[in-house]
């Protein structure tokens, strides 16, 4: 059952740019973590991680449900710093995002 | 070449149904005082009384018999009876007395809202599909409260008419509104949303050019906000004003009233800094207090004013809006249809750079432009307290 629903089917693609467009798989490099990063500029990062990646973070595992549980985890936070300076994820926005 | 089609706004339809869990209906306490209490909520009306015991129960207000309003009856022993017939209700939904009656009908039972108290407060688990409450996503004690550590409470409610609750979730991940509607400086800002729970980090100072008094650009503020499930945010706020560091703990809750109202709720404590008395401690929670309520008028005002738009069009220094909703949706379907990307774990990091230096070059041109204006009419006199803002 839905509960906001647009009313307009370009809402829809809008939902898809903003939420899943342009992500670029990174893989950590001290688990078996896989996320989606995306980056509008150099110091904005968005990170899409999925039930299997989660699982696989041990650093993320280990934290209780608590507030330790939201701060990021230092060694994705490390391996996608590894995969900006390798080049691997394209920095920049387009059309103003 | 530029696009020169018009961005239409999308309104959508606002959902049918009311948010899926723990919803606080205010501090326990004050519905202790032996008298049925009517809380309006989910489109209706409910009634919450205390048994024998001191136990909250909140049933749904009406009678199930000729719909008589229970929360103008009175509690007698540990159930509530209707004003009407007298017919009695017990905390677990089931009718368990009808003086004048012989028997009680088998079918006599009526809605109940499963209860549970955390932080002082009344919370009740709300569900259309009628599930079991889910006590493991209940929003966490806070450490140190029932130890007497913090100061006494400040609690204030505002019925917030003319407008859909998810504006208020909104808030979560809407950096430049802090500068705009608050009078605040955000100086870093990140989310993290993942299962029930979604967090907003932001370091903020006041902005100097909005109040007079005691120099607002001393204040800076490290914010931690969460909310656990679709109503319930604790807001964690370390505040250092000139080197004089308080801890405020600010909860933020509200309830749907209606389609596009809702009762917004806040409460404050303050950790009661070593040293300090328990009166100048409660002061502060006071001020404190007073300053959120006046940033809540402030949104307020821009809610009244603003209409739904399912496609919010993003810039580049805008928060993860429609990761956020993606997020608040797995409240309104049924349990069964709640996807895993609507809890899976995501975090965003807003790019605060751009925003920063426009707003350090703003300022400063008010603040030219006041002492100006403040040379020709002379001092003004000091007023206010220094503005803030939490993360809401």
């Amino acid at each position: 059952m839905p509960s906001f629903v647009p009313t307009s089917p370009e809402t829809l693609e809008d939902q898809r740019l903003y939420t899943s467009a342009r992500l670029v798989e990174v893989a950590c490099l001290d688990c078996l973590a896989k996320v989606g990063v995306k980056k509008n500029s150099e110091h904005h990062t968005s990170i899409q991680w999925t039930g299997e990646a989660r699982a696989h973070c041990p650093e993320l595992s280990r934290r209780s449900g608590g507030r330790e549980a939201h701060p990021a985890c230092p060694r994705m936070i490390a391996s996608i710093e590894a995969a900006v300076r390798d080049g691997q994820i394209p920095i920049g926005a387009e059309d103003g995002y | 070449m530029s696009d020169t089609r018009v961005r239409a706004l999308d309104r959508g339809t606002a959902p049918e149904r009311y948010a899926r869990g723990w919803h606080c209906l205010g501090l326990a306490e004050s519905f202790r005082d032996g008298k049925p209490h009517g809380v309006s909520a989910f489109g209706g009306k409910l009634v919450v009384w205390a048994d024998s015991q001191g136990e909250l129960n909140v049933l749904d207000g009406y009678c199930r018999h000729m719909g008589g309003d229970l929360t103008q009856g009175s509690v007698k022993g540990d159930e509530v009876a209707c004003p009407f017939h007298d017919w009695r209700w017990g905390g677990d939904g089931k009718c368990k007395q009808i003086p004048y009656a012989r028997r009680v009908p088998l079918r006599a039972r009526t809605q109940r809202y499963p209860t549970a108290i955390v932080n002082d407060q009344l919370l009740i688990w709300h569900d259309v599909e009628g599930s079991e409450p889910d006590h493991d996503i209940l929003p966490p004690q806070l450490p140190g409260l029932a130890e007497g550590e913090y100061t006494d409470w400040v609690w204030v409610a505002e019925e917030i008419e003319g407008s859909h609750c998810r504006e208020l979730i909104d808030n979560v991940v809407d950096m430049a509104h802090f500068y705009y509607v608050h009078f605040a400086f955000p100086t870093s800002f990140r989310n993290v949303f993942e299962g029930t729970q979604a967090t907003q980090f932001m370091e903020s100072k006041g902005r100097p050019d909005k109040t007079e008094g005691y120099g607002d650009a001393e204040l800076f503020l490290k914010s931690e906000a969460t909310y656990y499930g679709p109503s319930y945010m604790i807001n964690w706020l370390d505040t250092d004003y000139k080197g004089f560091n308080t801890e405020v703990v600010l909860f933020n809750c509200h309830v749907p009233t209606g389609p596009d109202s809702f009762r917004l709720q806040y409460g404050i404590v303050v950790k009661k800094p070593e040293g300090l008395d328990d009166k100048t401690a409660n002061f502060i929670a006071k001020k404190y207090a007073d300053m959120f309520g006046s940033g809540f008028l402030q949104d307020v005002h821009i809610w009244k004013n603003k209409v739904p738009v399912q496609n919010p069009l993003l810039c580049e220094e805008d928060g993860p809006v429609y990761q956020l909703r993606r997020w608040y949706e797995q409240f309104y379907v049924d349990q069964a249809d709640v996807a895993p990307e609507m809890v899976d774990r995501f975090e965003f990091e807003v790019d605060t750079t751009k925003a920063n230096e426009f707003w350090q070059e703003e300022v400063a041109d008010n603040l030219r432009k006041k002492a100006a204006e403040e040379g020709e009419e002379g001092e003004k006199p000091a007023t206010d307290t220094p503005q803030m803002m939490s993360g809401t």
